[in-house]
């Protein structure tokens, strides 16, 4: 077998793995602090239909933000819900999950996006009312770098929303571990009534993060169709909220490990595209595409042994509501 | 000033009259929301209603509830021991898997008897969808593993190994390269009474039955009671929870399976990907908005059902996405959240002091 | 106020404080002062008020009534956050700490002064400095999981002081700490108080309070009932104060001739929750018809050993024989079965759910009864027809046995769990071993009387009996024999009529300090 296939599998590997690292950043920060969004899924899909709808009418940029202003709605549903009302985070998330889905097939719809898109903007043409696709976001190629071998075609030639999670990532990492909010947030979600005594808001934080996670989810749906697959289908998340949720369990909530695992999903992604392009045989494309929940049951089961819980066990008080006593 | 109050206890009237209001304002919310989505509330409404009255839908709304229900029931004893199973979707890919597998044997093996056939089935399924729920579940007794991821993620990992077999070795020689897998003989569909909806009303009322009885009668569905309220005084009272947790699970996961035995052999009549549209999710909605009465089960799940039937007339007649009763259902969801609060809190207007 | 310079303002003052709980008055108008450089010692029995009270001056809880005054300002304190601002801070029973986050980030957490990028070195010397203060030795970048429970402890205090606090109030902070752990802490609070802060120390151990206070408030039943410098007190006179007598109406205990041996443990060791041993070596002894008192201060592992032989805590080491058969760790269900009733403390919480019915919770463990189940489904009729027997029978204030347990009083909860235990065994027999934990706690008199009276008459019937109970006077009138428990042993056994309330109280406050850790045994 011929190298050359190597390099455009890696990239395609970043591209995809991008889609995870981008709704991962938000949604760690969510269940540092004691929230498990189970609504990324649906909030993904609310990022990937507007951004669709924005984007034929006022263009990338805009579709980007109000994409991510949908996903922060969809967040603060949630923040209400879990962190005021102290609901089942799990039914909750469920439910704004379905709300996404059915939300996002509903104005995508022909009739009703035709509908809204004219009411956004009259002057649009007749074939931007009808069509499915989108223009792509293109890539801005660092063209000294993309000569390196492997690292290059890998990492520099991409578009811009991938250089930003990319620098992202370390960022939110290093605002996480090594900034007082980041230690806020992370004390709430190990123990509020610790938090709350030394005087830290656990309910702001947790209508912060909540908001945040749903931004960052919108925003991976919105990169998902306008970066990775340019034309809309419904339902096309796939699941992938889930298998962010997966990734998250796998980087143990750390944004840098997240970079290792997103790359590896989206390695495992690719890796079935070219297994189904290339019709190997008895390997099936459907066992590796298992493989992001299956390391998420293994991983969760690893870390409830005796002797992984105390070095980096889940948040102690995930998708658990917070009680002031008395 | 408002003050909420805990409340110590909840009478099961109070709390059912919470829910069934609740229900009744996702109705006022879903009205607001297409509304300002530029639908016309009224005739979606009506739609909806004219799946209730007319005869022909309302068979079909019964047919498509048979599969939540069963999988709802299932529900009804995982979550009154206090299990959160979410995972009643993948515990059906398995109920299906099994029930197409003995017929694949049957077909090209002739290893059972075809007056067994559909008993050996249902059986088979069960034991599946249980086996499937079992994972979870010992994970959660052994290692203390929280659940509701574990059965979320298996769902997945279940319908894709649906899809693995109906795109490989399950794949039906004649079909002319189809994922489907062979078209399930008379003798394994269900066709009791000319319709297969008459078994499903059959099979979905005994399994009601049964677990009415488990819960109501049974030395185990009261363990499965006690646990569901407070595991320490399970202990307390000698029961033995790690057993109960488990044996508990497979029924639930049972009780699903044999939902997905009926999409297989009453609905589809073979296998093939995607064969649930979410009937494991929907289930969930179906068992709280029932409050975990086997009873009421049959009515919400019928009234699901309904949705699913009033879903294809929509696109028909309004020309509205199907996706429309998804939004409604997930209003629906959230509203019967809602009515936890109300169960949990007391609204008390007080009058400020000091 | 006594025994302090007037003209120093206190550090803090409460004035007629009162806080009230469903069914019982935690506090009842009580005054104290903490003077700067003072250590003031709390001390009383359990349930006495003490942490009540300065939950109060925390923030934790609202009082109902009465002023606090901080450096001669008066305050409404409404949250610990508002206390932390005002230099108070409390050292918690339970360690508020994040097990997985280092030590500087578990004191650092909620400071203003750390800037938004925290400057790991910077904020560990600081600890440090801190740490070397007070002659400790931790490293500041371990995890807090890696510690000691002592360790712990410094992490807690670190937490304050890094606030600069300057009341520092710590609950029972020695009943988790090794004996060299408890002088450390001796001496670093001293340092504490000699730099002008104020130490408050909630405390039931007399010697604890010599050796550290300058002053000592004792409470009993929500009250103060006095404030004394501490070397113008005797260990009788403090001991006297703490336990006190209450006055009981007297019951008529008949003479009973004691049986056979019901019981017997020897060597009993448990670990308790904590990890380490919470009974070390326990023998005990007990035959049909006799009540054997467990006295005890709070946390000596009298719940544990309840516990142990209710098969609900695993035995580490050593037998339990009930009738002469080992019936050593055969589980919960298996002693039921054998004939024990078990009472436990808080038992409107471990032994009943509200959300049931009083007929459900009347079934917890009768469910299995060949009398009221086959082999597959319960008899609820039988049942409903044996509830409101019960009902009946114990008094219990309800229409219905289908009524919702939460929807009674305390009291009443209390007779419903009294009625299954005792009536309601497997076979339809009396009990063979009844553990009584607290039976009478938050009761009024006369559903104590009621309870007193049901234990008087199941001896007579001869079951076996052993009640743990706050009150030492209702020990010493109900029991045909007392054994003293004090850190996991029993440091001594003897008929209720051999020795004199204010004896036993000593015995129990000393523990083996006073008898040399000898295990008795009478029989």
């Amino acid at each position: 077998m011929s190298i050359e296939w190597i390099g455009p599998v890696l990239a395609s590997t970043t591209s995809i793995g991008v889609v995870y690292l981008l709704g991962s950043l938000g949604e760690i920060y969510a269940e540092r602090s004691g929230i498990l969004n189970l609504g990324m899924e649906g909030t993904m899909a609310i990022g990937a239909a507007t951004s669709f709808i924005f984007t034929i009418t006022w263009g990338h940029t805009i579709a980007f933000l109000l994409a991510g202003v949908f996903g922060m709605l969809m967040g603060l549903l949630l923040a209400f819900f879990a962190v005021s009302l102290r609901l089942n985070q799990i039914t909750v998330g469920l439910a704004i999950t379905m709300l996404g889905l059915g939300l996002s097939g509903f104005i995508t719809f022909p009739t009703i996006r035709k509908t809204v898109l004219q009411t956004l903007n009259p002057e649009l043409p007749s074939t931007a009312l009808e069509t499915q696709s989108v223009p792509m976001l293109p890539p801005v190629s660092l063209s000294f770098l993309k000569e390196i071998p492997i690292i290059g075609p890998m990492l520099f030639n991409h578009n811009i929303v991938v250089y930003i999670t990319l620098i992202l990532a370390p960022l939110m990492w290093f605002l996480l571990f090594r900034t007082s909010i980041g230690l806020k947030i992370r004390s709430v979600g190990e123990n509020p009534g610790m938090a709350d005594a030394l005087g830290i808001n656990v309910f702001r934080i947790r209508y912060l993060t909540c908001i945040l996670s749903g931004a960052f989810s919108a925003l991976a749906g919105a990169y998902l169709i306008l970066g990775f697959q340019p034309f809309w289908i419904e339902g096309m998340t796939g699941g992938r909220g889930f298998i962010t949720l997966s990734l998250i369990i796998l980087s143990t909530w750390n944004p840098l490990r997240a970079v290792f695992g997103s790359l590896l999903f989206g390695g495992i992604e690719v890796l079935q595209y070219r297994l189904q392009l290339f019709g190997l045989g008895a390997t099936s494309p459907q066992f590796v595409l298992m493989l992001p929940y299956a390391i998420a049951v293994i991983t969760l089961s690893l870390l409830s042994l005796e002797s992984f819980r105390k070095k980096m066990s889940a948040p102690a008080t995930l998708a658990k509501p917070y009680y002031r006593e008395e | 000033m408002f003050k909420l109050e805990r409340r110590m206890h909840i009478s099961r009237k109070v709390s059912s009259i919470i829910v069934f209001l609740s229900f009744l304002l996702a109705f006022f919310v879903t009205g607001v929301l297409f509304y300002f989505l530029g639908v016309n509330v009224i005739q979606f409404y009506s739609v909806i209603c004219s799946v209730f009255i007319t005869p022909n839908l309302l068979i079909q709304a019964v047919f498509r509830s048979i599969p939540i229900i069963l999988a709802s029931l299932g529900l009804v004893v995982a979550f009154r021991m206090g299990f959160w199973n979410i995972g009643a979707e993948g515990q059906m890919y398995l109920g299906m898997v099994a029930a197409t597998g003995i017929v694949i044997l049957h077909v090209f093996y002739e290893a059972i008897p075809v007056s067994l056939m559909l008993a050996v089935m249902s059986a088979a399924s069960f034991l599946a969808g249980g086996a499937w729920c079992l994972i979870p579940a010992s994970l959660k007794a052994k290692l203390g593993v929280n659940e509701i991821l574990t059965t979320l993620m298996l769902n997945y990992i279940a319908m894709l190994f649906v899809d693995y077999l109906v795109y490989g070795p399950w794949r039906d020689p004649e079909g002319w390269g189809f994922a489907l897998s062979v078209p399930f003989p008379d003798y394994a569909t269900l066709t009791l009474g000319g319709h297969p909806s008459i078994a499903g009303i059959i099979i979905s009322v005994a399994v009601a039955t049964l677990v009415y009885i488990l819960f109501k009668y049974t030395k185990f569905g009261f363990v499965l009671n006690v646990l569901g309220k407070s595991s320490e005084v399970a202990k307390y009272a000698g029961m033995s929870v790690g057993r109960a947790t488990l044996l508990g699970s497979l029924i639930s996961g049972g009780i699903a399976g044999l939902g997905g035995f009926y999409v297989v052999s009453g609905m589809i009549g073979r296998l093939r990907p995607r064969a649930s549209p979410g009937y494991g999710y929907t289930a969930i909605i179906v068992t709280m908005l029932a409050q975990l009465n086997p009873w009421l089960i049959l009515p919400a799940g019928i009234f699901f059902g309904g949705l699913l039937t009033a879903g294809d007339a929509l696109q028909s007649l309004l020309r509205l996405p199907s996706s429309a009763i998804t939004v409604f259902q997930s209003v629906i969801f959230l509203c019967i959240v809602l009515a936890e609060f109300l169960r949990r809190y007391r609204i008390v207007l007080k009058r400020w002091k000091q | 106020m006594e025994g302090h310079d007037v003209s120093v303002i206190p550090l803090v003052e409460l004035k007629g404080i009162v806080k009230r709980f469903p069914n019982v008055v935690a506090n009842d108008h009580v005054d104290f002062s903490l003077m700067p450089g003072e250590v003031h010692a709390l001390l009383g029995e359990n349930a006495a008020g003490k942490t009540t009270l300065m939950n109060i001056l925390y923030g934790f809880y609202h009082p109902d009534d009465g002023e606090i005054y901080v450096k001669g300002k008066k305050v409404r304190i409404k949250s610990p956050a508002d206390s932390i601002k005002l230099g108070i801070g409390m050292v918690h029973q339970n360690f508020r700490l994040i097990p997985v986050h280092t030590v500087w980030e578990n004191v650092v957490l909620g400071l203003k002064e750390t800037g938004f990028i925290l400057n790991k070195k910077k904020l560990a010397e600081k600890v440090k400095r801190v740490c070397e203060e007070y002659g400790w030795n931790i490293d500041p970048n371990a995890k807090v999981w890696q510690l000691s429970v002592g360790e712990k402890q410094q992490v807690e205090l670190l937490k304050l002081l890094i606030r600069n606090a300057e009341v520092l109030i710590l609950d029972e902070p020695t009943s988790v700490l090794t004996p060299q752990e408890t002088k450390n802490l001796f001496k670093a609070l001293r340092i504490m108080a000699k730099k002008g802060r104020g130490v408050i120390f909630i405390t039931h151990k007399l010697e604890e309070v010599f050796e550290v206070s300058d002053r000592v408030t004792v409470m009993r039943k929500g009250r103060v009932i006095a404030t004394k410098l501490t070397n113008e007190v005797t260990v009788e006179e403090l001991a006297n104060m703490m336990i006190g007598r209450s006055v009981l109406f007297k019951l008529v205990k008949p003479a009973i001739k004691k049986g056979d041996v019901v019981l017997e443990a020897i060597g009993l060791k448990v670990m308790g929750d904590r990890g380490v041993l919470a009974l070390d070596g326990v023998n005990l002894r007990i035959h049909s018809g006799e009540i054997v008192g467990i006295a005890g201060i709070a946390g000596n592992g009298q719940e544990e050993l309840m516990e142990v032989l209710a098969g609900i805590r695993k035995v580490y080491s050593g037998k339990v024989f009930i009738d002469g058969e080992d019936v050593t760790n055969k589980g919960a269900r298996y002693l039921i079965e054998k004939g024990v009733a078990y009472i436990p403390s808080e038992s409107t919480r471990w032994a009943l759910i509200r959300d049931m019915t009083l007929v459900e919770n009347i079934a917890l463990k009768l469910y299995r009864s060949r009398n009221f189940s086959n082999i597959l489904t319960i008899n609820w009729r039988k049942l409903f027809e044996f509830s409101k027997k019960l009902i009946e029978e114990y008094d219990i204030a309800t229409h219905s046995p289908s009524k919702l347990a939460g929807i009674l009083s305390g009291g009443n909860l209390q007779k419903v769990v009294l009625a299954r235990e005792l009536s309601a065994t497997q076979d339809g027999k009396i009990p063979k071993l009844i553990l009584a934990a607290y039976p009478t706690k938050g009761l009024d008199v006369a559903a104590t009387e009621f309870v007193q009276g049901l234990l008087l008459k199941y001896r007579a019937l001869g079951s076996a009996i052993i009640l743990l109970s706050e009150d030492l006077e209702e020990i010493m009138m109900l029991s045909d024999r007392v054994a003293v428990i004090s850190k996991g042993r029993i440091v001594g056994e003897f008929s209720p009529t051999e020795k004199t309330v204010e004896e036993v109280g000593m015995m129990m406050v000393k523990g083996n300090t006073a008898l040399g850790g000898r295990k008795v045994c009478l029989s």
